[in-house]
């Protein structure tokens, strides 16, 4: 553009420092991953960096949930073939674990979601 | 050449608020990925009218352009009414503050970015406090990125337009 004055440059110069400010500052906004545990249609929700132990009653038994260091795990189940206990550790957020006898639903919430690997979330 | 009469500056201003109704349509026709990331069509006959219209005429053309684009959009009476409302005031204010202030070093292309930028920094800041909270901050950065570039597309229209057309002449 042959008419664009220095006045311009000026502005859209401060325009684009304000849009990577505001990029800097509210990228951390909502990004810190929560845990959501659904038993027996009641929903709970964590925080993931505080470490704790937490039994969900539910149809064959109790379900042990523990959170540790970020990480969240079934520690043991009631149901029969433990699929939950052999799922293990998972931390990254879109990742779950499933007790389906016991009806226990395990989910990591958080804005990265889309970071997971496609096999964890496939359907 | 001679001081246009009252009733052609009248003619003016309805014809440049016409236009606002007309973009809003044609705006509101364009699919967004979110309700309040528009492209704002609608403020070129802000921008057109900067060099003509008096600040009364420039406050009426405003709030022409707020109630077409309300009754097109159908949110008269809601709240997306009251976002259109501070978003354009505040765009014109910074919009004519820059027009005033800079009359030889900003020309249009400017003026448009600088308004766009306020009228959505306006947007947010209102969405923040009134609907959302903290997920507002989180659709600031590309909301704001849109508004930039497509205010400096308009600009650089805006600008076409006031040095090119011969319409416009006449009523200078």
């Amino acid at each position: 553009m042959k008419q664009i004055k220095i006045g311009d440059v000026i502005i859209i110069t401060i325009s684009v420092f304000i849009i990577v400010a505001s990029l800097l500052l509210f990228r951390s906004v909502g990004g810190k991953p929560v845990l959501h545990v659904t038993s027996s249609s009641n929903t709970y929700v964590f925080d993931v960096s505080v470490d704790r132990i937490e039994r969900f009653s539910g149809p064959v038994g109790t379900t042990t949930v523990e959170i540790k260091d970020h990480k969240v795990r079934v520690v043991d189940s009631d149901c029969r073939d433990k699929v939950c206990v052999a799922a293990g550790w998972i931390e990254k957020p879109g990742q779950w674990i499933i007790c389906l006898p016991n009806d226990v639903f395990v989910l990591i919430e958080g804005k990265d979601e889309m970071e997971v690997d496609v096999d964890d979330t496939a359907f | 050449m001679t001081q246009p009469s009252k009733s052609v500056r009248i003619e003016f201003v309805a014809l440049l608020a016409a236009f606002a109704l007309f973009l809003s349509t044609v705006e509101y026709m364009i699919p967004k990925p979110l309700p309040f990331m528009r492209l704002g069509l609608a403020n070129l006959p802000l921008m057109i009218a900067l060099g003509v219209a008096r600040n009364k005429e420039y406050a009426l053309l405003s709030i022409l352009k707020v109630l077409g684009q309300a009754l097109v959009t159908g949110t008269l009476f809601s709240y997306i009414a009251l976002f259109s409302v501070v978003g354009t005031f505040a765009s014109v204010a910074v919009m004519l503050v820059l027009y005033h202030v800079g009359k030889k070093q900003i020309s249009l292309i400017g003026i448009g970015v600088g308004g766009a930028m306020a009228s959505n920094i306006a947007q947010l800041v209102l969405s923040y406090y009134l609907l959302f909270g903290d997920a507002a901050l989180l659709i600031a950065t590309p909301f704001l990125a849109v508004g930039l570039i497509s205010s400096l597309i308009l600009g650089i229209f805006a600008h076409q337009f006031v040095t090119q057309s011969r319409w416009y002449q006449r009523y200078l």
